[in-house]
């Protein structure tokens, strides 16, 4: 209780001294005054007078400060109460300040940020209210007269400087240019380390640091499959097929209710043992979706089927 | 190397340009005219970072997909993605390239349409932290551009935002392109960087090289403190599609997720883009640009400011 009482007696300490300070700051005023009145003698006794009723009122006042400290004292129990309130307003200040620093240290100038604190308005972005269209060189706004060669904008009227460029001297740019910058376009990215495969011709090459975002570890597509995955019209993209097809062999596989087969070529599906157990003929049935959608046997998949749909209800 | 006649000829025919022009004063057209088979497959790019690349498509695409040309607007920067932010599509980036890649999802699945502007389509390279497969980075797109282009309704642009630099990035963003809108700023850095690029464009065979000039300031460059866009011309001595002058709208759209060029009351900056836009299908240069005011009394804001 000691420590507290101390610590707590803190901020009455800072709270009470004002008024007796500010006493202390106009008496010694007055004392001197009198003081410098003294010595030159004149009108001495009006003056004694009223310097003993004001020191023996200084007295008073000392006199009366231990009390009022012992009657801190006295009363520690409801100051000790306000004084915890304080102490818990206080850390709660500081803990909210904390959590609001961290919080802008993790999202700071997101756009979500952003529109929290005001400076963006999430309903205006992205929704635009279409102008109807005019000629950008003749409207009311803008005029641009190229044979009288002036142009008006806005309410000003300002001149226009014909182009010079000539075909000529534009051929002569090139000319200097192709002088200047001998390049050959790279057609193969390899990252900085890696060992040039045998058929790639050095020239061609680009090297890449391995901290740069196209240097990716090692891709699991290879280059035919990447580009027929680009050119694909219609139907179900290749991956999320080849994974619903493995899946479903697995699952035909595996008629064992305990046994959790460990293949590494489908990282995705943690499945849960008492899935297999279940009787599945084709995943692909609705009972697929309404069974499995729970369990989260395909995080990945799963969130790709959501932006899926939603690019696609834009993109119809 | 392939000369093919479109990207030898930056500037085609003057004769219908000029029409074009005259037609102009007649007021009131509604759409330009597009020319050359479609989808014409457009890489914008720059080499300096921060210079404008990424504005500069949003803006082309939206303002196309409002002339109902079919956009495709491809975020090639892997590392620093913002072309969803710019469009107002960053929760709805769901699927990537990489996933058509492996087979997670189709290449239509990918892509992304605004709410809005039905004729525009977003596709993003990868996620920020996923890895796009190595070995085919550089031909990633240049299969997305075939597939999209055999696909059931083909877009009339694909437009690729390439990363800042000319390192892999930049290689897989300007494999499939046939035409290249070179965005710079004036200042000398970005001017040597241009130039740089366009040489390398020019050596894959990217003929058809037009520049945009972007955050111009015709108050710096009337107190000769700033390059103006015929100083760059002259130095790079390319085509001007575009000179956007420098627009604190540039900043609130892009918070707002709307493209400069859906603005209502139309901006400065936005106004540029679009004409942009209409030179940039109808492959058409600038003949003329803007370089002072005229001295003639005017009321100080003009007319925007009353709008605004
Ligand atoms: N015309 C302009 N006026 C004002 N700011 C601009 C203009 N063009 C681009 N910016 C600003 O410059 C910054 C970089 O633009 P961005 O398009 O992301 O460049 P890049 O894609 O080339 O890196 C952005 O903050 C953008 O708001
Ligand atoms: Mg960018």
């Amino acid at each position: 209780m000691a420590p507290a009482s101390i610590a707590i007696s803190l901020p009455f300490r800072l709270l009470l001294p004002p008024r007796p300070f500010r006493g202390r700051a106009t008496w010694p005023r007055a004392i001197r005054a009198t003081a410098s009145g003294d010595t030159s003698g004149v009108a001495g006794g009006e003056r004694k007078v009223a310097l003993e009723r004001r020191v023996g009122d200084l007295k008073a006042l000392v006199a009366s400060v231990p009390p009022a400290v012992a009657s801190i004292q006295r009363n520690i129990g409801p100051n000790f109460v306000a004084g915890f309130c304080l102490g818990i307003a206080v850390l709660a200040a500081v803990a909210r300040q904390v959590i609001i620093r961290s919080r802008e240290r993790d999202n700071r100038g997101s756009v979500a940020d952003l529109v929290r604190r005001g400076q963006l308005k999430s309903g205006q972005r992205g929704t635009a209210k279409l102008r109807t269209y005019d000629d950008p060189f003749n409207n009311p706004l803008v005029k641009i007269d190229e044979d009288a060669s002036t142009a008006q904008m806005f309410g000003k009227e300002y001149r226009l400087a014909p182009v010079r460029l000539t075909k000529e001297q534009q051929e002569l740019h090139q000319k200097r240019r192709s002088r200047a910058y001998q390049w050959k376009r790279p057609t193969v990215f390899l990252r900085e380390g890696d060992s040039l495969p045998p058929h790639v011709d050095p020239d061609t090459v680009r090297w890449i640091p391995a901290n740069h975002p196209f240097a990716a570890a090692s891709s699991e597509v290879d280059e035919e499959t990447a580009k027929q995955n680009v050119y694909q019209k219609d139907g179900v993209p290749s991956r999320v097929k080849a994974e619903h097809e493995a899946l479903q062999a697995r699952l035909e596989a595996s008629n064992d209710v305990t046994k959790l087969p460990s293949n590494s070529s489908m990282q995705h599906n943690e499945r849960p043992l008492r899935l297999s157990g279940k009787p599945f003929g084709n995943l692909q049935s609705s009972e697929f979706g309404s069974e499995l959608e729970n369990q989260d046997i395909e995080p990945g998949k799963h969130s790709c089927d959501e932006s899926l749909q939603s690019n696609r209800l834009e993109g119809q | 190397m392939a000369f093919a006649p479109p990207r030898l000829l930056p500037l085609p025919a003057p004769a219908p340009a000029r029409c074009a022009v005259s037609a102009r004063h007649h007021g009131g057209r509604t759409a330009p005219e597009l020319s050359g088979p479609t989808p014409r497959v457009v890489v914008v790019t720059s080499g300096k970072g921060g210079v404008g690349k990424t504005t500069t498509t949003a803006n082309l695409a939206a303002s196309l997909a409002r002339l109902s040309l079919p956009a495709v607007a491809v975020d090639a920067d892997a590392g620093l993605r913002n072309l969803d932010l710019l469009l107002g599509l960053e929760n709805r980036v769901h699927l990537t390239a990489a996933d058509v890649l492996a087979g997670d999802c189709r290449l239509d699945q990918a892509l992304v349409r605004h709410r809005a502007l039905q004729d525009l389509h977003l596709l993003c390279l990868s996620k920020p932290r996923s890895k796009l497969p190595l070995a085919f980075g550089s031909k990633t797109l240049t299969w997305v551009a075939d597939a999209l282009r055999r696909a059931p309704n083909p877009p009339a642009f694909i437009l690729i935002d390439c990363p800042a630099g000319v390192d892999a990035g930049f290689v897989t963003a300007i494999a499939p392109a046939e035409e290249a809108v070179l965005v710079t700023t004036p200042d000398i850095t970005a001017l040597r960087d241009a130039d740089r690029v366009a040489g390398l464009l020019e050596c894959d065979g990217i003929k058809d090289i037009k520049i945009i000039v972007n955050r111009v300031r015709p108050d710096l460059v009337k107190g000769e403190d700033m390059m103006s866009a015929l100083d760059v011309q002259e130095m790079l001595g390319l085509p001007l599609l575009g000179v956007v002058p420098e627009d604190t709208e540039v900043i609130r759209s892009t918070n707002r997720g709307v493209p400069l060029v859906l603005n209502d009351p139309p901006t400065p900056a936005g106004l540029a883009l679009e004409q942009a836009t209409w030179r940039l299908v109808e492959r058409d240069a600038m003949t003329a640009v803007m370089v002072e005011e005229q001295e003639r009394p005017k009321k100080k804001g003009g007319f925007f400011s009353f709008f605004k």
